[in-house]
Order: structure tokens, then sequence, then C-alpha cells
């Protein structure tokens, strides 16, 4: 039994501390016994214990003022009353005044085995709570740290993640596919009040629109063909923390009008079923779509999109912002050296130049995969062109000025493409960009296979 | 592992002292577990009289600590003495125990009062668990959290007949530790 847990039994009466001792010191505890209030305090401060069992009915300083004294020196103490049948309302009043509970001697050994089964649980967790908020704040404090950007453009969206954190607002996140707007989303969750709830991040884009449903508001028994048993969906898991709906954009109006219900009332049913449940969460949204435009072309609801986009964090691309290449680069580099155990120092100054110079479609992800890429393919002490070559081909350099965004991102996507004979996976992987992203600009440049 | 592998020895290291009339079999069955189990032998000494002078008028029981405090002041005869008692037993702050002792000390004491069951066999199997539990403390064996071993505390019944009659493998061998000390201490 745990060795570690001290237990001090204070009682005017010899053979009760005596009896209780030898009790406890038989479940392995640490024990010590004080006669009185005094002795006590004086024992509390030579050494503190986990637990005290307090006679109520003491001669001099009384077990109600020994409970508050213990209480001021060490305010998170366990301290358990010992009373007599005759003097339980005193034991009341001293549970009012912080006792976690009380025992009316004589007691059955099972009230007493589970009350201090109780009380170390409670003490564990308590315990564990403790190390987590520690933890976390050291998370909150570092969270800043771990962002790698020097550009004007991205300080201005720290800015308003502290700004917008602490509020319960919606928010949402608009940017480019691959420039981190989950990473600011957990962000965000990390520095808000919801910090102690999870964090649960459902990617709209990726699924149908009944399974998204069924993701979304869960489903009963029975609800549809092969639902064999109940499941939670993400708004109730989310309850007391951030539900991050990331390619809002992509959801169904249908599924808008559930949604916008669901947050505006903060309660809703499981596919298949009629009772009603309540959650409450802070909602965060990310797209890459133009929602405003989507609204004129009636693809997107307004009073939803009103609903999600109470304070919005736009992301630059990388190509807005190329300043932080440098510093992302030499993050990763370090990232996958340190994966790899390769002995790998840095960058040429050309193959810098051309990560410089690229228009990163892919954005942050996309950096991020070339530099692994480099990484793994690299035999010296640093990346050079030789590593970076498949950045040079006529899609890849940046030509700003001749063509229009959409053209360089077509030319890009179909070179990626030949360049992996067509193989949807490598392609992406090539881009920086997830598969279903790349399907979606397949089918909207209208690019067929040979 | 459930047999003593401490040296042999003749000498007996438990005397049972049995405190007014108590159970034959149940004597003789807790002096057997005693050898069989942890290798203890065992004497068992001539009945004393019923220990008035540890009788709680206003709770109709007897004292466990007075008890325990008057088998550790018999001197010779074994190192270790376990009190049979088939009267009810209590301590100034718990309502019964089905046993006391001493942790790592002199004496112990098992009341049968509380063990009974229908089937004699359940009963007599409650006395030896009780009896070898709180012979193990005398040894200096602490509570165990393991389900199957016999040093998991009980506060009832249920989780008595739900235990093993033997020890973990730890508690094995601490006991079988603590024996060796015993015996050579003792020779």
């Amino acid at each position: 039994m745990s060795s570690a847990m001290q237990i001090m039994v204070v009682d005017d009466e010899e053979n009760i501390c005596e009896a209780l001792a030898a009790w406890f010191q038989k479940d392995g505890y640490g024990v010590e016994t004080a006669g009185s209030g005094p002795e006590a305090l004086e024992r509390m401060q030579q050494k503190p214990c986990d637990v005290y069992l307090v006679d109520i009915k003491m001669p001099g300083m009384d077990g109600l003022e020994l409970l508050a004294r213990l209480k001021e020196k060490q305010p998170d103490v366990d301290v358990i009353m010992i009373t007599a049948h005759g003097s339980v309302q005193t034991a009341v009043e001293a549970m009012k005044r912080g006792a976690c509970d009380y025992l009316c001697k004589p007691f059955d050994p099972d009230q007493l085995s589970l009350l201090m089964e109780r009380v170390m649980a409670s003490k564990a967790l308590r315990d564990e709570n403790i190390v987590l908020r520690e933890q976390l704040a050291e998370q909150r404090e570092a969270i800043f740290d771990g962002f790698v950007a020097q550009s004007e453009t991205m300080q201005n969206v720290f800015s308003i993640i502290e700004d917008v954190a602490p509020s319960s607002a919606p928010v949402l996140i608009t940017g480019e596919t691959g420039v981190g707007k989950e990473l600011i989303a957990h962000t965000i969750h990390t520095l808000s009040e919801q910090s102690y709830g999870p964090f649960v991040a459902i990617n709209c884009g990726a699924l149908s629109e009944t399974l998204l449903e069924s993701e979304i508001f869960g489903h009963e028994r029975g609800a549809f063909t092969g639902a064999a048993k109940a499941r939670r969906g993400r708004l109730e898991m989310a309850n007391n923390g951030t539900l991050f709906l990331d390619e809002v954009g992509e959801i169904s109006n249908k599924m808008q009008v559930a949604l916008l219900r669901a947050l505006e009332e903060k309660k809703f049913e499981r596919l298949g079923g009629s009772r009603a449940i309540e959650t409450n969460f802070r909602l965060i949204s990310a797209t890459h779509q133009d929602l405003p435009q989507r609204i004129k072309e009636n693809q997107f609801r307004e009073d939803f999109f009103y609903r999600i986009n109470v304070i919005t964090v736009p992301v630059a691309p990388l190509r807005e912002r190329l300043e932080d290449v440098p510093a992302l680069a030499d993050h990763f580099l370090e990232r996958y050296v340190q994966e790899t155990g390769k002995r790998i120092e840095g960058f040429t100054q050309r193959a810098l130049g051309m990560l410089m110079s690229y228009s990163w479609p892919g954005n942050v992800r996309e950096l991020r995969n070339v530099i692994e890429r480099g990484v793994v393919i690299a035999r010296g002490r640093m990346i050079g062109a030789k590593e970076l070559t498949f950045l040079n081909t006529p899609s890849a350099e940046c030509q700003l000025g001749t063509l229009t965004l959409r053209e360089v991102e077509i030319s890009h996507v179909r070179a990626a493409l030949e360049a992996c004979n067509w193989n949807i996976s490598h392609a992406a992987k090539q881009l920086g960009i997830d598969r279903s992203t790349l399907n979606r600009k397949i089918k909207l440049y209208h690019m067929i296979r040979p | 592992m459930h047999t003593n592998q401490s040296k042999p020895t003749d000498k007996a290291l438990v005397d049972l002292i049995l405190l007014g009339h108590v159970n034959e079999t149940a004597v003789s069955i807790v002096a057997a577990n005693l050898q069989a189990i942890m290798g203890l032998n065992t004497d068992i000494r001539p009945v004393l009289e019923k220990p008035d002078y540890a009788y709680v008028p206003g709770r109709n029981q007897f004292d466990s600590a007075k008890i325990i405090k008057t088998l550790c002041s018999i001197t010779g005869g074994a190192p270790l003495k376990l009190g049979l008692i088939e009267s009810d037993l209590c301590t100034p702050i718990l309502t019964f125990v089905y046993g006391e002792s001493q942790l790592g000390g002199k004496a112990a004491l098992v009341s049968l009062h509380r063990l009974s069951a229908e089937d004699p066999a359940v009963t007599y199997q409650r006395i030896a668990k009780i009896s070898l539990h709180e012979v193990a403390h005398l040894l200096g064996i602490r509570h165990c959290w393991k389900t199957t071993c016999l040093m998991k505390h009980s506060s009832n019944l249920e989780p008595l007949d739900s235990l093993s009659i033997y020890f973990c493998s730890a508690c094995e061998y601490e006991i079988q530790r603590h024996l060796k000390t015993l015996i050579n201490r003792d020779t």
C-alpha cells in the first residue's frame, strides 16, 4: 500500500491513538500520533502529514479549533473528525468548516476502509489535477515560443489570438490550405478558459454529408443501417471544451441549418433520438474559401456565417510573408535532423535563395514536406540546390507578374500530377496538400488524366 | 511457492493459546494450516480462563488490545503467541474485529464469533485464513493490494471468502525472510 502517505491521529485517549495507529500501519501508511491539539501543531511543523484524524472532544484546544489551525497552515490538508454518537451535530459543523468527513466511534472496519479509500482517491485526483494544471500553464507560457514567424503579418495574428482567446466568442480562421489554421485553433483553445476541457476537431471536407451528420450529432442505436450501438457525436464530446470545424465551407446548407440550431440553443438530438442533449463549447471554424462570395452565390447561409464569424483571424499565405521562410526552414530542418539522426548543419545560400523565390502554393505544409525530402536525400552537411532541384521546374518558378495566381496554380498542380504519373497521394504529398484538396483542385480546374 | 523454505526446526514457533472453550476441530485446523502453509511448528497450550478482565459491559464484547497485552506477558514457550477465543472482539474505535495482532510483535488474537457459516468447511476455512493473516502480521507483513493474496485486507466476510488461503509470491518471500530471522534469533 502507499508508503508515501502520512497520517496523524490526534486524540487525548492513548488507547484510541494506539488502535488507529496499529490499523493504519498494517495498511502501509506512515502514522504519527498526538495527544492534544498543540502537540499536533508542533509535530505538523516538523513533519506535515497528508491526512489528520482529529477527535472533536479534547481538553484545551478542541477538534474544531485544531481543524481551523490545520487548515490555516496547510489549506489542502484532509481532516477527518472523530466524534461520539452524541456530537454528530458538531461533526457536521466541522464539515462545513472544511473537514472532509467524520466518523462516529466506535465505527465498522468497513466504514474506516471505505473512508480511507475515498480520501486517498480524492487526494490522488487533486494531486494529478495540480500536476496537469502546472503542465498546462507551462504549455501556455511556451506556446508562442513554438510559433515560428517573424513577419509583421503573423505578429498581428498572434496579437489577435491573445486578444480573442480569453473570450468565448466564435472564431473563424481564414487562409489557404497549409497555412496552419488548425495549429492556430489549437493555440486559441490552449489559451482560453476552455483549455481544461477537450479540443475536438472535425474536417468537414473529408466526410460525406451523411457521415458528417452522424459524426457531429452522434446517433442512437438503430438510427440507420449499421448503427449497431449508440455513439456520441463531436458536439457532445466537445462539452466544456472547444469544437473545431475545419473546412467549414464544405458543410451543406441542410447541415448548416441543423448546426445553427444546435449552436443557438446549445442543445441537440442525436440522429434517431428524441432526447435533447445539452452541450456547451467554444466554436472555432476554419476555411480556405471566400465565404462572403459563397453567400452571394447562395452556396453558404448568411445566418450561419454570422454565427460562426464573430471574430475573424486571417492568416496570410506564405508567399506574402516570405521573410518567415528561413526561420521556418531552419525549424523543420532541426525537427527532421533529429528524427533521422543525420548530421546536416543548414542550407547553402543558393538553396536559401531558391526557397525564398518559390511561390509556395501549399504554404507551410509544402515547405515542411520540401525540407523533409531534402533531409532524406541529402548526402552532405548542407542542403544545397541539388536537394531542391524539383523547385526549379517551370511551374515551380515564381512567375508573378506574367501569370495570374490561378494560372500558376493550375500549371503547378498539373506538373506535380505529371511528375507523379497521376498518383494522387504522391502528388498531394509533393504539393504539401491533402488528397481531398488535390481532388478538389482537379475538379475545379477540370483536369483530366491523359 | 506455498511451503516453508526456511531452515527446518523442531522447536515450536507459535503457541496456540485457547481463551475459554474453543472448538477443538477449529484449533486443530489452525495448527495444521500454520504448519502446512507457513511452515510454523505449533504447540497447543493448556486452556486459559475466559478473559473477564477484558470484558466491555456496554458492548458485550471483549477488548482485543487488553487480551493481547496479557498474551504478550506470558513468558516461556514459543516466540509467537496466537490466542483463540469464541467470544466477540472489539477495539476502542472499531465495532468489531475478526482478529488483531501486533505488527512485528509477539501476540495475536482471533475470534471465532463472527466467522461461522452454514457449511462448517467454510467456517473452518475462514478461521484458518484469519489466523494465517494475523500471524503474518506478527512476522511484520503489512496488507497487500493483490486480490489473490491472503494479506489483502478484508473488512467483511464476502471479500474474506473470495480470498485465496495462500500468500502472493512477494508476501511469501517476505514471510520466509522474517521467519529465518526469527529462527536464527531463537536458536
